[in-house]
Formats: C-alpha cells, structure tokens, sequence
C-alpha cells in the first residue's frame, strides 16, 4: 500500500500557490512589501515541487466510503476557502495599495459606514456557511450508520501504548495488527483500558476516541486491500508518539486462512534453540504479562504472542519483525521505546538467542 | 497596623525605585510590570516551542527525550496562553483603558496591583515545576484521566492544577476591575456608543474571562478532590466520566480563544483609523459583532470533542454553532478593509503588524471553517493541521496584533520612539519565519502526522515540511530578539515622540507622554468617538480637552489627589502563593501563607484609601 504518492496531494497543494501568486503583478512603491507577503507561499510552493515524497499515512488516499466522504468535503471546503482567501486577501491588498499615502494628501473623506454594505458582507459569508452545513449534515449521518447484521465485530482497546484487537464471535485475539476481509462490513467498537487514546487510520476513516468506561463504535467498509498504517491521535502520555498499528485488509480467502492459524495453539518449538526459548519465559517473567496458548504464560498485561512470528511490526507498529529487531526490543525495551510498560530483567546472551529463536518461530 | 503614608519612596536610590515599583497601584507602572514580566514569560515559551522544533527537525531524532518533550508542549501552551498573551492584553487593558476614557485610574487600584502580583507569583510557581520534581506533562487541556495519580503520581499535575487556580484568581479580580472601571469611570460625555473600539473589546474581553473561567475553576477543584482525597469525578472505575472534564475545560477553553484575540482585534481598530486618517468603518457592527462572537463562543466548545463520539445529532448542533461564528467574524474583517478603503494609509511599523494581524487571522478563520465540519475534523483534529490552525489564530491574529500595539503605543509608555525601520525588519523576519513555520504544518495534518509526538519515523515522509517549520521557527526567535533590543535601545535612545506621534484620535494622544501620574490635569468632555481629532481637525467640538496636549503639566503640578502606594497587595498575593506550595511541599507553608493573607487582609482595610 506505501505506493507512489498520488497526484491528489500536490495537486492541490501546487495549485493553490499560483493563485496567490497572481498578487505579483508588478506593483509600484510598495511593492516590496507585498513581496514579503509573498515569498514564504512560494517558497512552500517551491518546496512543495521538491517534497513528492511517500506519506503512508495521509487522509488523501480513502478506500472506504467513510473516508472518501470526508475527503471530499475536505477538498471541497478547502477549495471554498482559498477562493475566500483570494478574494478577502486581495482586497486587502489592493486597498493597502490604491489608498497608500502619497505626499500631499489631506484628511482623507471620513466614512462612518454604509448599512446596505454591511449588509451585505454579512449575508455573504452566511450563504457560504449554510453551503457548508448543508454538505455537512449528511456526511455527519452517514459516518455515524449503524452496522448490519452481518457485520464483522471487531473490539479494539486501547493500552498504554498499543492496541488490542479481540474477533468475539470468532474467539481470536491478537495486537498491533488487526485483520479484515475486503468488502465486508465491519463494525469496530472502541474502548480504553487506561487513559484516552484514539482510533486512527486516516484511509480507512477519521478517527474516533477510545475513552475508558465508554464504547465507542464505527462501521466501515473496506474496498482495497493493502497495509494501511494507523495511530493513536490522542495524547496517552509519554510512548504516545510510538502507539501506532496496521490494519492488513485481505481477500476473504486470506482473511480466512488468517482466522485459521490464528485461533489455533502456538506452533511447537521446531528445534532445540526455541525450546530454550519457551522454558525462558517463566525466567524472564515473560508469562507474567504475555499469554501464548499451548504454554503457561497466560499473562494480560501485554500483546497475545501466540502468533507474534507472524507479525509484520514489533511494540505497537514502531519495529519491522526481524530478528535483529527482536532482539534490540527484548535488550532494552525502555531504550527502544522509552516509558512503555514492559519492565524486564537483562536477559543473557543465551536467553535472548532463544527468546529470539522461539518467537520468531511463532507464527 | 503600619499604613503607607503619601509621601513617595525616594526615587534617586534604587531601593527607593524598587520600592516604589512593589508598592505602586499606578495603573500606568503596573501596565509597564504586566508588559515586561509578560514579554519574559514570551520568551520562555517561546524557547520551550524552539527546543521542540529543533528535537522535530528531522526524524527519530533524540535530542529532547520523550518524557522531556511532554514537559516542553504542556508547558509552551499552558505558559503562551495564561502567562504570556493574557497578561499581555492586560498590560495594554492597563495603560489604555484610563487614558481612553479620560479617568485618572482603574476603579480599585490596589486590585490591580493585587491581580499583577498574584500573577507574577502563579507563574514562577508553575515553572519551579521544572526543578522540583518535573513539570505539569498532560497537556495544556490536562485531559483525565492522564491526570489522575494512577498515570501521574508526582506533583507535575499538581503544579498545573493550582498554578491555573492561581492564576484564574488574578484573571478574574482584574476583570471584574476594568469592568467596573469601564462602566463608572468614563468622563463626562462618552457614552457607551464613543467609546474606543479597543475599549468595547476589553469590556467584553473581561466579561468572557469572569463567566468563562468558572467552569475550569470547577473542573480545577473537581481534579484536586480527584488527586488528593480520591474522589471520582473523571475516574470511569469510580463511576466517574473523563469526558466531563473535556466538557469543562472547553466550556472555559473555547472562550479563551476569544479573550486571548478580541483585546488583539480591538488593537487593530484602533491602528488601522489611525494611520489610514479615517474613522473605523461600521463601528457600531464591529462593537455588536464582537459582543456576537463572544456570546455564541459559549454555545461551540464541542467542536473540540467531535471524535469524543458524542452522536451525530450533537455534532450537528455544535458545527452549525461554530460555523455561525465566522459571520461576525468575517463582518469584522470586511468592517475594517472598509476602513482602510478611501484612506490615507502610512506604513509605519504598528500599521504593518496591524495588516499582518488581518491578513494572517483570515488564514486561520478559513481553516476554522474547515475544522467546523465535523467529517473533516474527524481526519485533521489531533495532527498538525490543527496546530496550524491555532498559531494562525493566536500567533497570527493575537501575537501580530499586540505587538502592532506595541510599537504603536510605545511612545506613549515612554516618550520616545521605538526605531521604525528595526521595527520593519521586525516585521518582516516574523511574517517570513511565521508563515515558513505554520503554513507547512498544514501539510502535515492532512499527510497523517498526529500532534504532540515527540518522534516520527523516517518513512512517513514528514521530513520537509517539519525542517521548513524548524527553520521558520528560528526566524521567528531571531525577530523576537531584534525586537527586544529595540525596544531596549529606544527606551534610552529612542527619537523622542512628543504626546500626539501619529496624530492620534482617542483620548491618550491628547496628553503627554508619559502621561503624567494623575493623566488629566483636568477631566476632559467628550463629544464625538475621536475627541482628539475633533479638537486638532476643529470640527466644531469642544471641551475641556482643549487644553493643549504638552502644555503647563510639569510646570504647574495641579493638587490632584492620586491614590496611595501600599505594601498589602504584594503580600496578600504571597500569601497566597504560599498556601498553594503548601500543598506541594510542606503543609507548614499553609499556615504560614493563610497568617500572611489574614495579616494582609487587615492591614488592606485598615489601610487609609485615596
Ligand atoms: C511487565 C509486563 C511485561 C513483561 C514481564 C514482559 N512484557 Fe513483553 N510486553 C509488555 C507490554 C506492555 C508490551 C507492549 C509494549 C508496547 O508496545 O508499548 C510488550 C510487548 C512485547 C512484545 C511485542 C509485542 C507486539 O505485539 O509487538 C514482545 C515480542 C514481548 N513483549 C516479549 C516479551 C518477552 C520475551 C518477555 C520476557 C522476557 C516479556 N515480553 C516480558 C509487557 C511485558
Ligand atoms: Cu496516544
Ligand atoms: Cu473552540
């Protein structure tokens, strides 16, 4: 899904600067002034020529109908606003200009105001603004549309700093990476085990807050499939910044195949290293806060490690799942990302060789 | 009890100066104590904002650690919005609001000089935060349950929590101060109708402040009950509802968005007739339309809760609402280019920061608009667009504007003149590094990149428009600093401005600068909005004003009875100060801070009045 950034970003953000460039028009004494005024859009439109970078995460390439919607009013009120802009902007700058002091002026003719005018400018942004609601209003409904009856139920809770992600019908929890079918409804109900937190994966839909002792819900549909990257959007405390996930949407066949691994034990330790690595985790006190199905850890402080070796990302979306990665993450949790709760022992060489081994064996 | 005579500290020596500032109830010297410590307190905020650009320059960057970094915004929003920017309105609420309606003083003078004090003493309580244990680290909106002592047990939260209470205190007696100042101390002849544009917005400036900060006082004692006697107000285990704080704190946070810009709009329609030669333009709508903001600014704050997941019906409610406030909004910016339109407009540095101020806010009212559409919120709330938004609208609008007021009524502070042409390099450097700093950060909120991070990854793409925006940020530091040494250079050497500089139209410029202790030899009649055009332009006005502006004031002093100097405010505040460290530190500060407010309390009665 990281594809080539699309046309729909730059384009606007490119066409925007000509507009407010046309205020260049050769101007007369003041000239430098305007100038000034200028120079910082155009040097934002320069760069924004240079920048066709890749944002994975932007607001700008929907794939769900939520999305697309918000989108759309999105790009329609912000091409509202820059014809405001231009019009507002360039009287200003064109009565800054025509009634500059020249010498020998005198005491200019002293209006006080003109009722009809005023009149006037106020029903002119009235009318812009009952537009906006208008287009507003129905948006609002449709995001808020309650979920059929076949809809996939998802649970995503929030913790300090990742996500949890419970299927209840289909008995399956899992972290970090949550799973869908292509073109299946599915209703996402949001809560918190801690503090505030926010659902967010700006392709799929805007976000929604994960508040503790309340459930929140959305229904989406999604219509490609890919990984598509989130992130909590409401501060958490200090790992707030590094609390992000994936949301991997599928064929319905992978999506099943998915299911099916899932809700099955952990797959046995395939040699001598990992099984090392299994009776290591009562010594790190791993079981305390991990639960792998098929072993004693049963723990619930941290993610489900059944299937961790199928996982795409470690600790909340912010490590790819290698092994050297793993084993940065389990030398020094704190200094990989600072604050989060996972509090252990330094692990010996040997231990983190079979830790490393075990879970990367777990898929 | 001791009591304060009349006779003024000695001067010449500098604990005689000193005195005279502690003790002072002039609202002109107390203007000048709001105005520097304010201005300090910009810096500080301003570095705490650099140190955070710099740490977000480039990615996965480890400058400023994670929990450092929660410190550093807490404590820009927090220390930008109640100690730099309020205090800095009310510095110029101090000095103008009396010299524009021709009164000698404020209503309670030894009430203003409580208000500065306590604030003064508020902020430095704040900010020992930092070495005493860690400073305030859940955002400047504090959202629960973050703040409860199961996720902060040290005293940051605490800090925060009473630091706002004290300076909620101080807000609100210097409101309710100009309020009544306003009300009874107009001089003869200006009715509500003539008064100062600058005037009318400080009065409804006072008014949100005294109905608005009620409710955060509320939430305030609702979080400290939480934290210190393990209440459950916002503890959803207790029963409690985090989200009532976030009704709360935006019942009081969206009006503070309007007091912290309609003193900054009520500058601008002062500067801009002034050095257009015109009068503001549909004056009695910008005076209603600014009265309109402020009473449906009460009736949005949950467009700052449109992902709280509070239902289409009251997302509706509230985005027609918010929407509806751009109308008196774009009236006033449609009321004030009308104003300029016909002119004979003057480039000096307060009339550039002036257009830079309407200019600037216009960007940050349109994409207002955008975040009033709930679908769109519901994409760019918590990311950088939404930064964006607020700095166009509180560094744009309020920043640009004051310091328009600045230059502008320098020499009325000091009899001189700040130097025009450092004021434009001022200027400009701020306009340039302004835009370069938050135009990009547009960009990064619709591209996905959430506020209040203290990182990102190098993959997201973010990298550009966030070294634009360190770059830009450090342009803005450099035009501070140029500011600051002009201002210093000018105090000294400035050209020296007489009393009328810009040939002004309100009450201020028909006196001299400094204005004399008392202002007005003798209380002049008003008959028009700009009296003092009236009498320079004789347009047929008369009265007392006609005295001539730098005539006999120094020559022969008039017996004019000017309020005494006293002790007691600075230590009422103390004591108050005290009590709140006793809740920190060590309860014995209570008794302490409790005898010094009961001592200060006696002595403030006793103490013979003017
Ligand atoms: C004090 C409880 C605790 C202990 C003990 C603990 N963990 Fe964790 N672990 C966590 C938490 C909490 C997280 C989630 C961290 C985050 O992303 O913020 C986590 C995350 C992880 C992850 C990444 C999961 C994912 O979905 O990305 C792995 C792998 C992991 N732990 C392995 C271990 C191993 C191996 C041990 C034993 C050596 C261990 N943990 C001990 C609490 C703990
Ligand atoms: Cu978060
Ligand atoms: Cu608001």
């Amino acid at each position: 899904m990281h594809k080539a950034r699309p046309s729909v970003t730059r384009a606007n953000g490119d066409e925007s600067r000509p507009i407010q460039g046309r205020r260049s028009t050769p101007l007369t004494r003041n000239r430098r002034i305007y100038a000034t005024l200028l120079a910082p859009a155009l040097a934002v439109a320069v760069l924004a020529l240079a920048a066709c970078g890749v944002t994975p995460q932007t607001t700008l390439e929907p794939t769900t109908e939520a999305a697309r919607t918000a989108r759309d009013l999105l790009m329609f009120v912000f091409w509202a606003m820059v014809v405001t802009f231009v019009l507002v902007e360039g009287a200003l700058l064109y009565v800054l200009i025509r009634f500059r002091r020249r010498s020998g002026d005198g005491i200019p003719a002293q209006t006080h105001g003109n009722t009809p005018l005023e009149i006037g400018w106020t029903i002119a942004p009235a009318i812009l603004v009952v537009v906006i609601v208008v287009l507003t209003v129905p948006a609002i409904f449709s995001n808020a549309r309650a979920a059929g009856p076949d809809a996939l139920k998802v649970r995503a809770i929030g913790h300090q700093w990742w996500f949890e992600f419970q299927y209840p019908d289909l008995g399956v929890t899992t972290a970090n990476e949550l799973h869908l079918p292509v073109n299946r409804e599915v209703e996402i109900q949001l809560e918190s085990n801690d503090v505030l937190h926010s659902f967010w994966v700006p392709s799929l839909r805007g976000k929604l807050d994960m508040v503790p002792g309340r459930e929140n819900k959305f229904t989406i549909k999604p219509e490609v499939t890919g990984t598509f990257p989130g992130q909590c959007a409401e501060f958490c405390g200090t790992a707030h910044a590094l609390m992000k996930f994936h949301v991997v949407v599928e064929t319905q066949a992978e999506f099943n195949a998915w299911l099916q691994n899932e809700r099955t034990d952990r797959v046995a330790p395939a040699s001598e290293l990992a099984s090392e690595g299994e009776a290591n985790l009562t010594l790190g006190g791993c079981v305390a806060c991990h639960t792998i199905r098929g072993t004693d850890s049963a723990g619930i402080l941290g993610p489900d490690l059944t299937h961790m070796g199928s996982r795409k990302y470690i600790a909340a979306g912010i490590l790819e799942n290698t092994p050297e990665n793993m084993r940065a993450w389990l030398s020094d949790p704190q200094g990989v990302k600072p604050g989060n709760t996972m509090v252990i022992p330094e692990l010996t060489t040997e231990q983190l060789d079979s830790l490393v081994a075990y879970l990367q064996g777990l898929k | 009890m001791a009591t304060v005579t009349a006779t003024a500290p000695d001067t010449r020596t500098f604990a005689g100066t000193a005195w005279s500032w502690i003790t002072t109830v002039d609202h002109k010297r107390i203007a000048v104590l709001y105005l520097v410590t304010s201005l300090a307190f910009f810096m500080l905020g301003g570095l705490e904002a650099l140190l955070m650009r710099l740490q977000l320059a480039t990615p996965e960057s480890d400058l400023v650690s994670a929990e450092r970094f929660t410190e550093l915004f807490t404590m820009h929003g927090t220390t930008m919005v109640f100690l730099a920017l309020m205090p800095l309105s009310a510095a110029f609420f101090n000095l103008l609001v009396p010299l524009m309606i021709g009164a000698r003083d404020v209503a309670f003078p030894r009430l203003n000089a409580l208000s500065y004090w306590i604030y003064l003493f508020g902020g430095i309580f704040m900010n020992i935060s930092f070495v005493a244990g860690g400073a305030p680290n859940a955002g400047w909106f504090g959202y629960a349950p973050l703040t409860d002592t199961a996720f902060e047990a040290t005293h940051a939260i605490d800090f925060w929590a009473f630091g706002l209470q004290i300076l909620g205190v101080s807000s609100i007696l210097a409101s309710i101060n100009f309020i009544v100042t306003i009300i009874n101390m107009r001089a003869p002849g200006m009715t509500l109708n003539r008064m100062p544009m600058f005037v009318w917005m400080s009065m409804i400036t006072a008014f949100l402040i005294i109905f608005a900060f009620p409710a955060i006082t509320i939430g305030l004692v609702l979080l400290i009950f939480d934290r210190y006697i393990e209440t459950n107000f916002f503890i959803p285990e207790g029963g409690g509802d985090p989200v009532l704080w976030q009704h709360l704190f935006w019942v009081f946070g969206h009006p503070e968005v309007y007091i912290l810009i309609l003193p900054a709009m009520g500058i601008v329609s002062e500067i801009l007739p002034t050095y257009s030669r015109k009068p503001l333009f549909g004056y009695a709508v910008v005076a209603y339309s600014g009265a309109a903001i402020a009473l449906v600014g009460f009736g949005v704050w949950t467009h700052h809760m449109f992902t709280v997941g509070l239902g289409p019906i009251a997302d509706t409610a509230f985005a027609i609402s918010t929407m509806a406030i751009a109308v008196p909004t774009g009236v006033k910016i449609f009321n004030w280019i009308a104003t300029l339109y016909g002119g004979s407009i003057s480039f000096k540095s307060p009339m550039l920061f002036a257009v830079g101020m309407v200019s600037m806010f216009i960007i940050g009212g349109l994409s207002g608009v955008m975040l009033g559409s709930p679908p769109i919120d519901s994409q760019v709330q918590d990311t950088y667009f939404v930064v964006a938004h607020l700095h166009y609208v509180l560094f744009g609008g309020t920043v640009f504007g004051l310091f328009g007021g600045i230059y502008h009524w320098f020499p009325k502070f000091t009899g001189r003149f700040m130097h025009d042409g450092w004021g434009k390099v001022h200027w400009l450097l701020m306009m340039i590094g302004f835009n370069l700093t938050f135009l990009p950060q547009h960009m990064l909120g619709i591209d996905g990149m959430p506020r209040r991070v203290h990182t990102y990854a190098a993959e997201m793409g973010f990298d550009l428009w966030n070294m634009m925006s360190t770059v830009g940020s450090l342009m803005i530091g450099l035009s501070f600093l140029i500011f600051i040494i002009n201002a210093l250079r000018s105090i000294r050497h400035g050209e020296p401005s007489g009393g009328d500089p810009w040939d002004g139209g309100t009450l201020e410029w028909t006196i001299p600068s400094p204005p004399p202790v008392y202002n007005f030899a003798e209380i002049p009649i008003v008959d028009g909005r700009y009296p003092a055009w009236d009498i320079k332009r004789g347009g047929g006005h008369t009265g007392a004003v006609a005295t001539a502006p730098e005539a006999d004031a120094e020559a022969d002093e008039p017996d004019i009875h000017m309020p005494n100097p006293s002790y007691w405010p600075i230590v009422m505040a103390a004591g108050m100060v005290l009590a709140a460290c006793g809740l920190i530190f060590h309860q014995a500060f209570i008794l302490l801070g409790a005898v010094l407010f009961g001592i200060s309390l006696l002595g403030w009665i006793e103490e013979p009045s003017a």
